[in-house]
């Protein structure tokens, strides 16, 4: 049992090296190796194990659905440098702003858009810290309040499809459920796609958004100093309507087009990215200079997420060498009390770890390690994904270590306190909460639209 | 000390031109897709080798791509501390980091793809589809090539970070 205490070992060690704050993709997959020489050198690891990964990489290279990430990413990049959403707030803002809680219910629904299309949260939250927090503050907003709506609507963006996350979490909960079911012998396998899980997430990102706006609504009518009415403006309609149709309509129908299975998530990306290089183009945001911009932007996050694809291709294979994920297997099968308290296990150990890694190391290192266990235990992969995304959501929420709030904190400067944005999440961290504990109950807010599509 | 500088500024150099250059490749892919698109639902045509083409852009995209990131400082840190590390500390960080983590990484990255990527030259593999691109081997050698370029990047930010310890030991010694 040498081996799985290795690999446990080597978990907590990779824990606590990557604190010291060298890049994780490196961290994770040099400690591994460190931890796969020690193993052969005391003959408890095959190096065998280490023999796929040249196998793995060219796997990676050439995987059909994450070719749309990087298309996806050029299409966040595009949208969010054209300024749209700048247009969009200030005129949101004109035509909500007179009403107490007015503006603060803008900067959500605009959060939420944005959220959609670039589908990155450190983006969307700076964005939005830049853009919405100097209005709202000016307008009287309680600083605690500006702050807490800001940071939980920049979250929103790894729920509200097409994200980014849920792309990469199909890809890894397809291949978790496939394996399910093989050790399952289920013999006509179902299958799970990015298009499955955006279906999925559509419902409940309506409903925090609804909530969001119910508790913005709930502090104007009992707090109204809290939220009050902005200066009015004169609003211009039709401008509204022609800043706000083209995004929408972009990402309605990139949405669309997956969901409905017309479309493959790469091909619909693809599309998407263009259409957004069209439409900045006609909003005279994108010369040959912005482009170039975009691309590199485009570039540097796409190979910072493959270059973690790797640096975990490795960590997973040298876990599995020490016999870590069958470890992890019988720990949820000794445990008394059934699947439901597995999964609240699972789930509280993905909150804890989403203070110290990112949407996508916890997805390649830790969902393919446990999914599995889960789906055999009988959970649906749809509802699985979409409790492990809204759960991630929360946790890159709550303080003290939160990823949104370390965002915020650095475009706000002296605007607001660190205690304010701590305070300002509260509510928004127990709308979350609640969200989660309604999906539990009542799955088929996850997968009734799923079903719909016929899958 | 001054040779060194001179090849880390070198293969800064390099891995930025590169860097720039495929960057392109991001905009190509989409509009690539977009034909692909056309031509399959306007036209019915299946474009196996317009479809390959996208995942070689795809590909090389990140691939080429993983050492520029690395000099532009976009690879992905837990930084709750090292955000408040003083430059000493945080090129001892980058200095040991990549001489535990990212050499021997890479080393076994170059090594054990050797093989793999010496059998698809050999035949000079080309794509499993009728139709497709006749280059899998060209795809197959981005592997050690990314290993090598990152490693050189990785070099380079070794002696710089030497040259960030050594230079603020010189002034502790004057002033002491």
């Amino acid at each position: 049992m040498l081996g799985a205490e290795l690999a446990l070992a080597m978990f907590v060690t990779v824990c606590l090296l990557l604190m010291f704050g060298f890049p994780v993709a490196l961290t994770l997959a040099g400690t591994a190796l460190a931890f796969a020489a020690g193993g052969i050198l005391l003959g408890v690891f095959d190096p065998d194990y280490l023999g796929a990964l040249t196998g793995r990489i060219f796997g990676t290279m050439g995987n059909e659905t994450l070719i749309a990430v990087p298309l996806f990413i050029l299409m966040g990049v595009i949208l969010e440098r054209s300024k749209i959403a700048e247009d969009l707030l200030t005129n949101m803002a004109r035509l909500f702003g007179s009403q107490p809680g007015g503006l603060g219910i803008s900067v959500i629904l605009v959060g939420a858009l944005l959220a959609a299309s670039t589908g990155i949260v450190g983006a969307t939250v700076v964005t939005m810290g830049l853009l919405s927090l100097p209005s709202m503050l000016r307008a009287g907003y309680k600083p605690s309040l500006a702050a807490g709506t800001i940071c939980a609507t920049g979250t929103l963006g790894q729920i509200i499809p097409p994200s980014i996350a849920l792309v990469l979490l199909g890809d890894i909960m397809s291949s978790a459920y496939q394996h399910a079911q093989l050790k399952m012998q289920v013999v006509n396998t179902a299958t799970v796609s990015v298009g499955d899980l955006f279906a999925g997430a559509l419902l409940p990102g309506v409903i925090l958004i609804l909530l969001y706006i119910l508790y913005m609504i709930a502090t104007a009518l009992i707090k109204p100093e809290n939220a009050p009415p902005a200066v009015a403006e004169p609003v211009n309609l039709s401008q509204l309507v022609s800043g706000l149709a083209p995004p929408l309509l972009l990402i309605a129908l990139v949405l669309g087009s997956i969901i409905a299975g017309a479309a493959t998530p790469t091909e619909a990306a693809g599309v998407g990215a263009v259409g957004a290089m069209f439409l900045a183009r006609l909003r005279g945001q994108l010369n040959r200079a912005q482009l170039f911009d975009a691309a590199q932007a485009t570039l540097k996050t796409t190979s910072m997420v493959f270059l973690i694809l790797i640096g975990a291709a490795v960590f997973s294979l040298v876990f599995r060498g020490f016999g870590g994920d069958r470890l992890i297997e019988n720990f949820f099968l000794d445990m008394s009390g059934g699947k439901h308290s597995a999964l609240l296990v699972v789930m509280l150990g993905i909150f804890l770890l989403g203070f110290i890694l990112d949407f996508i190391e916890i997805t390649f290192v830790v969902v393919p390690i446990v999914a599995p266990i889960l789906l055999a235990m009988g959970f649906d992969p749809i509802w699985l994904g979409i409790m492990i995304a809204v759960n991630l959501q929360t946790s890159f929420l709550t303080p003290p270590f939160g990823f949104a709030l370390f965002y915020l904190r650095g475009v706000a400067g002296n605007q607001v306190a660190t205690r304010d944005i701590y305070i300002g999440v509260i509510p928004y961290v127990a709308i979350q909460l609640f969200t989660l504990g309604l999906l539990w109950l009542l799955p088929d807010l996850v997968t009734w639209l799923p079903a719909q599509m016929g899958r | 000390m001054g040779l060194l500088k001179q090849f880390s500024t070198l293969i800064d150099a390099m891995n930025w031109r590169l860097g720039q250059a495929t960057a392109w490749l991001a905009i190509a892919m989409a509009l690539l897709t977009v034909f692909v698109v056309i031509l399959r639902y306007a036209f019915g045509i299946g474009a196996i080798a317009a479809q390959e083409g996208v995942i070689y852009m795809h590909s090389a995209l990140f691939m080429l791509g993983a050492s520029y990131t690395l000099l532009a400082e976009e690879h992905v840190r837990v930084d709750i501390f090292y955000s408040h590390f003083g430059p000493r500390a945080k090129a001892w960080v980058n200095v040991i980091g990549h001489v535990v983590f990212t050499l021997p990484l890479l080393l076994f990255i170059g090594f054990s793809s050797t093989n793999y990527v010496a059998e698809s030259w050999r035949v000079l593999e080309g794509s499993p589809e009728p139709g497709g691109i006749h280059g899998v081997y060209l795809l197959k050698t981005l592997i050690p090539l990314m290993a090598a370029l990152l490693a050189l990047q990785a070099i380079s930010t070794i002696i710089k970070g030497l040259a960030v310890l050594s230079s603020s030991e010189e002034q502790s010694h004057v002033r002491g």
